[in-house]
């Protein structure tokens, strides 16, 4: 699912730093997830299809085409994001080989700049879909990517040979770098290609877009980013090997960082994450008390008086459990709230992708008089279709509320007659429907003052 | 209008080292009305140009904020569940019934202390995710705002990137919230059953900083969700809070000055 959406475009140049930040950003999601990647990947047993993706990012490049302004926007912002990510992916490769890691940090930049290869992305995205597998089963995974290794090279270097044909004006930088490719280098070396490639990218640009011009002023924001300061996401299963190492190594105090890195053996771990993940660790050790309130801000006289009668009063375990209580129930609040707006914005994608669909039906279909006379159908049953997914996100509505101990009338299929308006707005509309026509439940709310009028003309009883 | 009032109502109520981590809803704000007041066409272009492109900039900025700032506590918390997990255990290898030093009133007392940082942890880490959820909806808003004073069609992608955002992703930190509410129910003695009555009383103990920050959350969120003008289907339901008046009455106001 994410790689049909971080499909290059692959109309215009500019629009590569979108893919970057793209790549940066699936990456951290994949780097975070948990085991099992269910798309096919390079490297994983099963073969891949190159064919779907490309129909993919054809419909993504429409949806990006109309936000230049935004994409030239993100261009400068971009470079920290992608020396961040080419850094921080150099940091999560697998053990088997640098080599091909290096090989997919070019196919970022070729990639960028061959509009014929969009597919080479995707290629990538599974790449980074295997690293949160070396991360999180550390032990077990280096064995299998080892005996994957060989029979993937060959397909990398043969899509490392197609890329090679890119614009002419880009060529020399491009040659330089395979020449780094080529060696076998230990790491450090192939660290630097990529601040090249991010630090190029924003002069290219100003020739090819007109607008690059005031966007390029802020650009290079390479230099003054620290040398090593990638994002890494922590899991408490690389938290456990952790404090194995450190316990193995004589304890908190004892243990460096040096050696915690190396007895655990993780490789996309340096030296600076352990060591200010040590530094936490001890923190926490030897301030138990003090790391877990230090939160807490400093009541003022009066307020912790007060507090301090009550809870005598009542008995401090009892307002412990109030505390609990109501800290459940903003948790269960927020997961029911965050998985409305996934699904809000699943809904909205869906309709734009049936839109897009139709519209390039439309004009297919305007090429071939003959069948015109199913177009109306055709919306029609488009609209049905995103009618029955409204009723879903209706329906799914009314369990919330429903679980928030209000009744909503159910709504049925909203009005069809507003054919011609864009998705969002149909379902905008649509909505509208449901929302008007369901009784506002909520309760009123007094403002804020009120409330403490409350609060103290209960405190003084 | 609202939202904004409300997010710096929030961001006063939450604890002190994460007041600048929120969203800089205002400022983008202003971007968004600068951005619509030039022309996007002949003289105006340039600004209109760089207005957007500081838009999109700031954002991307913003959101690394977020990131790096969640991820930060995210590793604190990680490393601080374990700390709790052997604390317990070693009191109760120690100074428990069966233990090696068995002394209940200092088991007692640790258990006190325990069962205070637990409570206190597991409201920090909702707090997280309060955060990260609140900044979502901040950036929703700001990029459905920018769509329709420009006409743009920044949105939609923008926002499933938003989606894919490691800060948005709290699976981890849900996980160690149901954990610590595991934990709890080990740590707390099993209680009478005049709770009902008794919690009515003791609401107003809500002066500890974590409490009360969770309280101001959750009617943050209920103002948030409350229908506005602007309701469409990307807007969420009212939010309704069947213990209502209880949560309510718990709301401290501000400190009472001292004169």
């Amino acid at each position: 699912m994410s790689s049909s959406f971080l499909v290059l475009p692959t109309t215009v140049v500019e629009k590569h730093p979108n893919l970057l930040f793209s790549f940066q950003v699936s990456l951290e999601r994949e780097m975070m997830r948990n085991p099992a990647s269910q798309q096919a990947s390079p490297l994983s047993p099963g073969n891949r299809s190159v064919g779907p993706m490309f129909s993919s990012s054809s419909r993504f490049s429409n949806d990006m085409h109309v936000s230049s302004v935004s994409a030239q926007g993100r261009q400068s912002h971009n470079s920290p994001f992608i020396s961040q990510s080419l850094r921080s992916r150099e940091d999560f490769t697998p053990t088997h080989d640098s080599h091909s890691e290096v090989q997919s940090t070019e196919f970022i930049a070729y990639s960028d700049e061959n509009k014929d290869l969009s597919w080479s992305v995707d290629s990538l995205l599974d790449f980074a879909e295997n690293v949160p597998v070396q991360n999180s089963q550390v032990e077990s995974s280096a064995g299998v990517f080892a005996s994957e290794d060989h029979a993937n090279r060959t397909n990398w270097q043969e899509w490392a040979d197609q890329l090679i044909s890119v614009d002419d004006d880009l060529e020399p930088h491009w040659s330089d770098i395979l020449n780094d490719v080529n060696k076998t280098d230990s790491r450090q070396k192939e660290l630097k290609p990529s601040p090249n490639i991010s630090v190029q990218q924003p002069p290219i640009h100003q020739h090819q877009t007109a607008h690059s011009g005031e966007v390029c002023a802020v650009a290079n924001p390479l230099s003054p980013a620290p040398p090593t300061k990638p994002r890494m996401r922590w899991t408490p299963e690389l938290h456990e090997a952790f404090v194995e190492a450190v316990s193995q190594l004589g304890g908190s105090e004892r243990a460096t960082p040096k050696g915690v890195l190396k007895h655990m053996n993780v490789e996309s771990l340096t030296i600076y994450h352990v060591k200010s993940h040590l530094q936490k660790y001890r923190t926490a050790r030897y301030k138990p008390e003090s790391s877990c309130g230090t939160s807490e801000r400093k009541m003022s006289p009066v307020e912790e008086i007060k507090s301090l009668d009550l809870k005598a009063s009542m008995g401090i375990t009892e307002a412990l459990r109030m505390q609990m209580e109501v800290q459940k129930r903003l948790h269960e609040q927020l997961e029911i709230q965050r998985n409305l707006q996934l699904r809000i914005e699943e809904q909205g994608r869906y309709l734009q992708e049936m839109f897009e669909k139709q519209r390039k039906r439309e004009d297919d279909k305007s090429k071939t008089p003959s069948s015109s006379l199913d177009d109306p159908s055709l919306l029609q049953a488009k609209l049905e279709q995103s009618s029955t997914n409204n009723k879903l996100v209706a329906s799914e509505l009314d369990i919330v509320k429903t679980s928030n101990e209000s009744a909503l009338p159910e709504e049925s299929s909203p009005s069809i007659s507003r054919k011609q308006k864009a998705p969002e707005e149909r379902n905008d509309l649509v909505l509208d429907q449901i929302e008007e026509e369901s009784s506002p439940a909520p309760t009123k709310r007094p403002r804020r003052d009120e409330s403490a009028e409350l609060s103290t003309g209960a405190a003084s009883n | 209008m609202k939202f904004g009032k409300r997010l710096k109502q929030q961001v006063q109520e939450t604890l002190p080292d994460w007041r600048d981590k929120y969203l800089s809803y205002k400022e983008l704000k202003k971007l968004v009305r600068l951005i619509s007041s030039a022309p996007p066409f002949s003289y105006g272009s340039v600004e209109h140009g760089m207005a957007g492109a500081e838009f999109v900039r700031l954002l991307n900025s913003e959101i690394d904020k977020f990131n790096t700032f969640f991820m930060e506590q995210e590793e604190d918390y990680i490393i601080r569940h374990e700390e709790l997990k052997q604390r317990i255990q070693k009191v109760i290898d120690t100074l428990g019934p069966s233990g090696s030093q068995p002394s209940e009133a200092a088991y007692k007392e640790e258990m006190r202390k325990i069962r205070k940082n637990i409570v206190n942890f597991h409201g920090e880490m909702v707090l997280l995710e309060n955060y990260s959820n609140i900044n979502y909806t901040g950036l929703a808003k700001i990029l459905k705002k920018y769509d329709k004073r420009t006409g743009g069609l920044l949105r939609l992608p923008f926002i499933q990137k938003v989606l894919e955002q490691p800060f948005f992703i709290t699976d981890l930190v849900s996980k160690l919230v149901k954990q610590c509410e595991y934990m709890i129910d080990t740590v707390f003695p099993v209680e009478e059953e005049e709770i009902m009555k008794e919690r009515r009383e003791s609401i107003r103990v809500a002066g500890e900083g974590i409490f009360r920050n969770t309280i101001a959350a959750l009617m943050t969120m209920q103002e948030i969700r409350r229908g506005s003008s602007t309701h469409s289907h990307f807007s969420l339901p009212p939010l309704i809070l069947p213990d209502f008046d209880l949560i309510q009455s718990s709301q401290l106001n501000s400190p009472i000055p001292i004169v």
